[in-house]
């Protein structure tokens, strides 16, 4: 009775059919998880976005004093009018500071048998020495491969000395220059050419170059003079007077650290006061040349006494490292004396003197150089720590670009 | 999955998609719900091809089990004046299903109950009282007062088994 009831029903066929919706489903499957995570992944990313976007958690967020990133990071030790400083480490303890690398070695001594320039010619000056001969000096040249090699020529002292200003590499690292009485000698260590240019005055006793490495000025006391070395392309004079200044090595360009303010040296031959930046610095005497990288100008002073660095035997000294912007910070590093002290006279060796300290120039952007008592330091200036590079066992010493590799 | 269907499940749908479709017409009571049904099991079959132990039992669960909806308002064989589909009729959705496979589809109690997802008390149950209401409504007398050689017979008669 069931099987006839059911046997009218047409014959189905199916197979096709089921076949395709299967495929059909599956695909619509596939599409599905696709969308889904798709869909997670977008909500996922629209859920950083918002909690970055929320800023309630940053607003609070208070970034550390000390840059993370900067392990050696000194603190300062106070502030002078507002500039941070540090002190450094006294006299007798340089031997025990971390060493910069450079191509001065260890310890900066005359070299016994040194080849002629012309037989040996150099790519950068690091470093100019004099060989002291009695009455006369003959140039040695460092190079920034640590080969020394000895200019074929002759200087004779000055009034003050040794003809050698801190200055006499100029910024290319290739020429070195030298007052003399009555003249300027260059000495170019890739030919090894010797110039002598006669100047109108005898008593010769700084040198500083323009940053063009092509004129040089040239500066005795109260007068100073632009030198054209190299090739002129403006049609310069060969030799131009210039306004000079009292203490020799005050003439530098581009800036000028003198008189309490950072001067500008313009293309007339003035020096312009920049007005934003009058220094209220305790400073007594201003001492050797002027180094300036960037924005930033680093000369030496000795100052008053300082009420936040008490002194009792020496004359406090501080390197400043001035900026002529206002968004990069200027810095001080006082020269204290040495931290055990005594009324016996052995200790004086180790006081530095007035006079016996001057920043020599830069590393690179951030590290000026300076002399002390036998020794050559640099100062970091984004970490505040200072360095040793090397031991002095010469009287006078130049520092070229070369000292950089 | 292949595009194109595979042979082996042509075959296999084939060869059983009229008994199947037969059957679902008696327990739907509706030749559309019964070939959507149908279909809806071959197609869930072609998803699992190869994968699927049974094939048979899995195709008639996914076709027979639906039709349980004890909240189902669709009326089975209206417009009919066939007696034996309207006796199927008067019967709930669970006794025609257990009555269609038990007397078409001649499987035994257990195995509807394995298939429905049902005791075998319930199975038997069903039986029972879908076989009593499907006499009655056929003019037929009370099944337990036959004697039991003639009872046989008409269960026999209600498949017709030698139709088949």
């Amino acid at each position: 009775m069931l099987a006839k009831a059911s046997d009218r029903l047409p014959e189905p066929d199916l197979a096709d059919a089921a076949w395709a919706a299967g495929v059909e489903t599956k695909r619509r499957r596939r599409r599905s998880v696709l969308i889904g995570l798709i869909a997670a992944v977008l909500i996922a990313v629209i859920a950083a976005i918002g909690v970055s976007l929320s800023g309630d958690d940053n607003s609070q967020f208070i970034p550390p004093i000390t840059p993370p990133s900067n392990t050696n990071y000194l603190a300062p030790d106070g502030q002078i009018n507002g500039i941070d400083f540090w002190v450094a480490p006294p006299s007798g303890s340089e031997r025990f500071l971390d060493r910069l690398e450079t191509p001065l070695g260890d310890r900066l001594q005359q070299p016994d048998n040194v080849e002629p320039l012309a037989d040996r010619p150099l790519d950068r000056i690091a470093a100019v020495v004099l060989d002291d001969r009695g009455d006369r000096y003959v140039p040695l040249l460092l190079g920034s491969d640590s080969s020394w090699a000895r200019a074929d020529v002759e200087l004779l002292p000055i009034r003050t000395g040794t003809p050698l200003s801190s200055g006499a590499v100029s910024p290319d690292g290739r020429i070195a220059a030298f007052p003399q009485p009555g003249e300027l000698v260059t000495v170019d260590v890739a030919t090894a050419e010797v110039f002598r240019i006669k100047m109108p005055v005898q008593d010769i006793r700084s040198v500083s170059w323009l940053p063009d490495a092509q004129r040089v000025l040239v500066s005795g006391p109260g007068v100073a003079y632009r030198v054209l070395v190299g090739e002129s392309s403006s049609g310069d004079e060969p030799l131009v007077a210039i306004a000079g200044a009292a203490d020799p090595s005050a003439v530098t360009a581009p800036f000028r650290l003198d008189k309490g303010a950072v001067l500008r040296y313009m293309a007339g031959g003035q020096w312009t006061v920049d007005s934003a930046l009058q220094l209220q610095l305790p400073v007594r005497a201003w001492v050797g040349q002027t180094f300036s990288v960037d924005s930033t100008a680093a000369r030496l002073f000795i100052a008053d006494n300082l009420p936040e660095v008490r002194t009792n035997s020496s004359q406090p000294q501080v390197v400043a490292a001035i900026s002529t912007l206002r968004a990069e910070p200027s810095r001080l590093l006082i020269l204290g004396e040495p931290t055990v002290m005594s009324s016996t006279p052995m200790d004086r060796p180790y006081v530095r003197e007035p006079g016996c300290c001057a920043v020599l120039g830069w590393y690179d952007h951030n590290t000026p150089l300076f002399q002390v008592r036998g020794w050559v330091l640099a100062w970091d200036l984004n970490s505040g720590r200072v360095r040793r590079v090397t031991e002095l066992a010469v009287a006078g010493l130049a520092i070229g670009p070369g000292i950089h590799p | 999955m292949h595009e194109t269907v595979d042979p082996d499940f042509a075959s296999y749908v084939d060869a059983r998609q009229g008994r199947w479709l037969r059957t679902a017409y008696l327990v739907y009571g509706d030749p559309e719900r019964a070939e959507d049904a149908l279909l809806h099991a071959f197609t869930r079959l072609a998803l699992r091809w190869t994968r699927v132990d049974d094939p048979d039992v899995f195709v008639q669960r996914l076709l027979y089990q639906p039709a349980l909806n004890r909240w189902s308002r669709v009326k089975a064989f209206p417009d009919e004046d066939d007696p034996v589909k309207l006796a199927l009729a008067e019967l709930t959705p669970a006794q025609r299903t257990v009555f269609v496979l038990l007397h078409l589809e001649e499987l035994t109690e257990f195995e509807v109950a394995d298939m429905l997802n049902m005791s075998h008390q319930t199975v038997h149950g069903h039986g029972m009282s879908a076989f009593s209401r499907f006499r009655t409504a056929l003019g037929g007398g009370d099944w337990r007062d036959s004697p039991r050689d003639s009872a046989r017979d008409r269960a026999r008669d209600i498949g017709g088994g030698d139709q088949r």
